[in-house]
C-alpha cells in the first residue's frame, strides 16, 4: 500500500531541511562570495577567501596543531579505553556497571567546569596550561564515543568463547590478542578514533581555556576571524565542516550501524 | 567448594581488578579529583575555613542574572527542540518512501557535526543585520527584522541552538516511534477508541520516558554550550559558561571563589539533568528493546 504524505508532514519536512541546510549551504557560498551584504546573491565569486587563509603563517601552524591534537588524543583513547573495555568483558564482568558510570559523567560535566578543575589542580610544571593537560582533558570529554564504540563491537563477537578456542588450540598470549582479539574489535576502534579525532579537532572550549594563545588550534583560528575577516571565516568553516563530514562518511562506511546511540552524537558545542 | 579453591578464586576475582588500574587512575586523577577539589575550594576560605559564602556571592545579582539567562536559554531552546523534534520525527517515521527517510536521518547526522563556531558564525552570515535572510525577508516581505531581532542577543542565540537541538531529538525519538507496536493502535482502534483517545491513553504513555529524556538531554546539551554563544555573542549576553571561561582565562576579574561555586553550582544543574536523562532512558528502553 502506497501511501501519499500528509501536506502537513510536507510542510513539516520541507522546514526541517530548509532550517538544517540553509546555513551550511550560506556558509559554503559566503566563502566563495567577493561581496555579499547588499544583495540577495553575491555580486562576484572568487577563491580569494582560501588563498588569504593560506597565506597567514597561523593556518598550517593551528591545522597542524589540531591534527597533533586529534591524533593524540586517539592514541591515548585506544591504549587507556580498548584494553579497559576488553578487560571488563572478559574478565571483569562485575565492573561493567562501574565503567557505565563512569562513561555516562563526561556528560554531565560542562566543559568549562572540567577546564577550570584541571587548570585549578595542574598549576604546576610541566602540566601547567600546557597541551600535555588538554590531551588529558580531550581523552576525558571523548571517552564515551571510544568506550561504546569498542564496547558495542566487542558485545557483537563471543570473545571469551574465541579466546577460549585460541587457547585450547594452542595459541598464546600474543597471538590471541593479534589474530582474534584486535580483528574482532577493529571496526569499533576505527569508528571509534575517527569519533574521538572529529570532534577533537573541532572542539574549542577545552582548547582556548586550557591552553589558549600558546598552543592555538583550528577552531581557535575560525573564532579569531569571525571577529575580523568573514569571508576567511567562511573558508575555514567550510574545512572544519568538511573534515567533520568526512569522518562522519567514514564511520559509516565503516559499518558504525548502531555503533553510535544518541547519547554519543552530543558533542561540545 | 573447598576452602582453598574459594580463596583462589576470590584472589582470581581480586587480581583482576588490578587490570582496571591504569584507566581508574586515569579517571581519578583528570576527571573526579579535579572536580573534587574543585568542590573543597569552593567551600574554603582564603584563610582555611569553611564558607559558604562563595554561593552567596555566585547568587547575588550580578552573576544571578547569568543563570537565569543559562536556565531560560536552556530550557526556552529544550523546549522548542522537543516539540518540533517529535513533530519532524513523526513526519519522517510516517514518511511512505524508505529513501527519503533514510536521508532525513542521514540528514540529522550529519548536521549534529555543524556545532561550535562554525554554526555560530552561519547564523552571522543568514541573519546578521545584513545578511542573506535579513535581506530576503526586507525585500519580498518587507519585513525589517532589526533592532526587534539580533542574531547576537538572546534572540539570536535561540535560533542557533535549536539548530544543534533539533535533528538530536528528531534522533532520538525516531526509535521511540518504532517502539509503538502496530497491534496496540489496531486493537485500540477496535476496543472503539479514536485518534485522540489512542495517542492520549497509549501513545503519550509510551512516549513519555523518551520526551522526558529527550528534553533533559537537550537541556543539558544548551546549558554546557560554550563555543557556540563565545562566538555569537562575545561577552554581550551574560550566560554561566561564559563567566566560567572569563574567570579561566582571566579576561574580567574576578574573585576565584565565585567561579568556583558557578562552577559547582553548574555541574549540579546539568549532572541532575544526566541523571534524569539516564534514568528516563533506562524506562524508555522497555518499549524500544524488542
Amino acid at each position: 500500500m502506497k501511501q501519499k504524505p500528509s501536506v502537513s508532514q510536507v510542510l513539516l519536512i520541507l522546514f526541517f531541511i530548509l532550517y538544517m541546510v540553509i546555513p551550511i549551504i550560506a556558509t559554503y557560498v559566503f566563502s566563495v562570495a567577493t561581496r555579499w551584504d547588499r544583495t540577495i546573491l553575491p555580486e562576484g565569486y572568487s577563491l580569494e577567501g582560501y588563498t588569504t587563509a593560506a597565506q597567514n603563517p597561523y593556518f598550517f601552524k593551528t591545522l597542524r596543531n589540531s591534527l597533533v591534537l586529534s591524533l593524540s588524543t586517539v592514541l591515548v583513547s585506544l591504549i587507556i579505553v580498548v584494553p579497559t573495555v576488553y578487560w571488563v568483558h572478559v574478565r571483569l564482568q562485575s565492573a561493567k556497571s562501574l565503567l557505565d558510570l563512569l562513561m555516562i559523567l563526561p556528560f554531565g560535566i560542562p566543559g568549562v567546569v572540567l577546564a577550570l578543575a584541571l587548570v585549578q589542580v595542574y598549576n604546576f610544571q610541566p602540566l601547567s596550561r600546557s597541551a600535555l593537560l588538554l590531551i588529558a582533558a580531550e581523552v576525558v570529554f571523548t571517552m564515551p564515543f571510544m568506550y561504546r564504540s569498542v564496547s558495542n563491537s566487542l558485545a557483537a563477537v563471543d570473545i571469551s568463547t574465541l579466546t577460549e578456542a585460541a587457547q585450547s588450540l594452542g595459541a598464546d598470549i600474543k597471538s590471541v590478542l593479534l589474530e582474534v582479539i584486535v580483528p574482532s574489535i577493529f571496526p569499533g576502534m576505527l569508528s571509534g578514533s575517527l569519533l574521538v579525532f572529529a570532534t577533537v579537532f573541532a572542539e574549542f572550549t577545552l582548547a582556548r581555556l586550557i591552553v589558549g594563545a600558546g598552543f592555538k588550534t583550528f577552531p581557535m583560528l575560525l573564532v579569531e576571524y569571525t571577529r575580523i575577516d568573514g569571508t576567511i571565516a567562511a573558508a575555514l568553516s567550510v574545512i572544519s565542516f568538511t573534515v567533520a563530514w568526512i569522518a562522519s562518511m567514514l564511520i559509516l562506511w565503516v559499518g558504525g550501524k548502531g555503533v553510535r546511540s544518541t547519547q554519543d552524537i552530543v558533542k561540545a558545542k | 567448594m573447598d576452602n582453598i579453591a574459594k580463596t583462589a578464586k576470590s584472589r582470581k576475582r581480586w587480581s583482576a581488578w588490578l587490570g582496571l588500574i591504569p584507566f581508574l587512575v586515569f579517571c581519578l586523577a583528570f576527571e573526579i579529583v579535579p572536580i573534587l577539589l574543585l568542590l573543597r575550594d569552593s567551600l574554603l576560605l582564603k584563610d582555611g575555613g569553611m564558607t559558604l559564602s562563595h554561593y552567596g556571592d555566585a547568587l547575588a545579582p550580578l552573576y544571578l542574572k547569568s543563570f537565569i539567562n543559562s536556565i531560560k536559554l536552556s530550557g526556552l531552546t529544550a523546549i522548542i527542540g522537543t516539540v518540533l523534534g517529535v513533530f519532524i520525527g513523526y513526519a519522517i517515521y510516517r514518511w511512505p518512501n524508505k529513501r527519503v527517510q533514510d536521508f532525513l536521518v542521514t540528514l540529522s547526522d550529519v548536521t549534529t557535526n555543524f556545532a561550535g563556531a562554525p554554526l555560530a558564525f552561519a547564523f552571522i552570515i543568514i541573519l546578521g543585520s545584513n545578511g542573506v535572510v535579513t535581506q530576503f525577508l526586507l525585500q519580498y516581505f518587507h519585513w525589517k527584522i532589526y533592532p526587534d531581532f539580533s542574531v547576537y542577543s538572546f534572540s539570536g542565540l535561540t535560533l542557533a541552538y535549536v539548530y544543534f537541538q533539533l535533528p538530536l531529538m528528531v534522533l532520538l525519538i525516531i526509535p521511540a516511534f518504532a517502539g509503538l507496536r502496530k497491534e496496540w493502535r489496531e486493537s485500540a482502534f477496535n476496543l472503539g477508541a479514536d485518534t485522540l483517545r489512542y495517542w492520549l491513553n497509549i501513545g503519550i504513555p509510551v512516549l513519555s520516558p523518551s520526551l522526558i529524556a529527550g528534553f533533559t538531554l537537550l537541556f543539558a546539551n544548551a546549558f554546557g554550550a560554550y563555543a557556540t554563544a563565545y562566538t555569537l555573542t562575545g561577552s554581550r549576553l551574560s550566560l554561566v559558561t561564559l563567566q566560567i571561561g572569563f574567570t579561566i582565562a582571566g579576561e574580567v576579574l574576578h574573585d576565584p571563589g565565585i567561579g568556583q561555586a558557578m562552577a559547582i553550582l553548574s555541574l549540579l544543574i546539568m549532572g541532575s539533568s544526566i541523571v534524569i536523562y539516564q534514568i528516563a532512558t533506562n524506562r524508555a528502553r522497555r518499549w524500544t528493546r524488542n
